[in-house]
């Protein structure tokens, strides 16, 4: 779907009159499209705001000591039993980010104040990386089979004095066509643009990996990248790079985890 | 949301005592019944502490959070028990009643909602009751009024962007 046809069904994608395919196609497309995630995320937000409207009525007794008892009886098993496969890849993924998980929440300094804000957004942020990479991984590869020891992630943070920060995620199979994510966020200086996203092997070989051109609210985009011909092993080096090829973000990707 | 994402008992009592009854109102409004109300209600809260990680506050309110989840629970619901693809709503024709009601703690979004969707024509705020409430596509619409689709969906777009505006202009200091 291009963006027009999708931006033609957010609002009845925000108030979810639309029938299943459509609505699972928008979803495709809004993985991949910071923009119209941005539109869709305003429609929504406005569409909630209607169920407040409504006249309160009483409810049941006891309602509450149910939603607790349910939440509990949850809690005292591991939530996401009906993903296995999925949770175990992101949790093998997130093993990699134990080092340096505090340098994305103190990206987002701005919105945290306090350490263990800045932790939990650290966490926040890395759940919605992998949750997010996990999703788009599921739409490139055949059949949705996740290999767990193949996906890899990476911290981007500034380079000198400079804002924003993000992730790189990679797959990289023997099996299946390698590929590559970067997120970025918190880049304030729209004069970057366009942003160039390269890969380094410790020859210093680049491969291109895809080209920013605009960035959303947030001074965030996102890049993807199937490479056919190329494998991504030992291009480890993530550089995030100006117009005139000066480094903005960069970061390593751990592929030995 | 920490105390959430632990299962904490206290964290999930606090979210219910402030959502816990627009959850409920919401379910029975779109199930018809306060049985099916009150298992989305728990639905929702379970829902909730599952994806209470990627809750991100600087993506939205945990109120809006929260509503769409109870939103999207109970129309997936509808789909399953009717079989169509796309919801049945069932409350048709009815506008949401927008008169102050005597509450012993008026929520801060109920008021933020009504003050937004005064920013609405009647036009606009039955044109939205009929979708979000009653399940009716802009093709539907657009038939049973006899107007083009087009239009249909321009005017949608423009009354959430207007409720939307409205939230802001108030988030504002």
């Amino acid at each position: 779907m291009t963006c027009l046809e999708v931006r033609e069904l957010l609002p009845e994608h925000a108030i979810g009159v639309l029938g299943e395919l459509e609505h699972e196609r928008i979803q495709r497309h809004l993985q991949t499209c910071a923009g119209c995630r941005k539109e869709a995320g305003d429609l929504g937000q406005a569409a909630s705001t209607l169920a407040f409207a409504l006249a309160p009525v009483p409810v049941p007794e006891g309602l509450g000591d149910r939603v607790v008892a349910r939440v509990r009886r949850a809690a005292g098993a591991p939530p996401g039993t009906r993903r296995r496969a999925r949770t175990a890849t992101v949790a093998l993924v997130a093993a990699a980010l134990v080092f340096g998980s505090l340098g994305w929440g103190a990206v987002m300094a701005g919105r945290a104040e306090r350490f263990a804000d800045r932790a939990a957004q650290a966490q926040r942020e890395q759940a919605i990386a992998i949750e997010h990479f996990q999703q788009v991984l599921g739409n490139v590869i055949p059949g949705g089979s996740l290999p767990d020891n193949e996906t890899h992630i990476g911290q981007l943070a500034p380079v000198a004095a400079g804002t924003g920060g993000g992730f790189a995620l990679q797959l990289v199979s023997p099996r299946i066509l390698d590929f590559v994510m970067v997120i970025v966020n918190g880049l304030d200086d729209p004069s970057v643009l366009p942003l160039r996203v390269q890969l380094v092997n410790d020859r210093g070989r680049v491969l291109r990996a895809g080209r920013i051109d605009a960035l959303d609210a947030n001074g965030g985009a996102e890049v993807y990248h199937q490479f056919r011909t190329q494998g991504l092993g030992g291009f480890t080096t993530v550089n995030v790079v100006d117009p005139a090829g000066r480094p903005v973000l960069t970061g390593t990707v751990d592929q030995s985890s | 949301m920490e105390g959430l994402l632990g299962g904490n008992e206290d964290a999930v009592r606090a979210l219910y005592a402030r959502y816990g009854r627009p959850i409920f109102t919401l379910g029975l409004r779109l199930l018809g019944s306060a049985e099916a109300a009150e298992e989305l209600t728990q639905d929702v809260f379970l829902a909730a502490w599952r994806k209470a990680a990627r809750f991100d506050p600087a993506r939205g309110r945990l109120s809006t959070w929260l509503m769409t989840i109870a939103h999207n629970l109970a129309v997936d619901r509808l789909r399953r028990e009717t079989g169509v693809t796309r919801p049945h709503l069932v409350l048709v024709d009815e506008v949401p009643e927008l008169e102050w009601v005597d509450e012993e703690e008026p929520l801060i979004e109920r008021d933020a909602a009504i003050r937004a969707l005064e920013s609405l024509s009647d036009a606009e705020k039955r044109l939205l009751a009929r979708a979000y409430f009653g399940g009716l596509t802009a093709r539907e619409i657009a038939e049973a009024d006899g107007i083009p689709l087009g239009t249909v969906k321009t005017r949608l777009r423009t009354a959430l962007i207007k409720v939307r505006r409205a939230n802001q202009d108030k988030e504002r200091p």
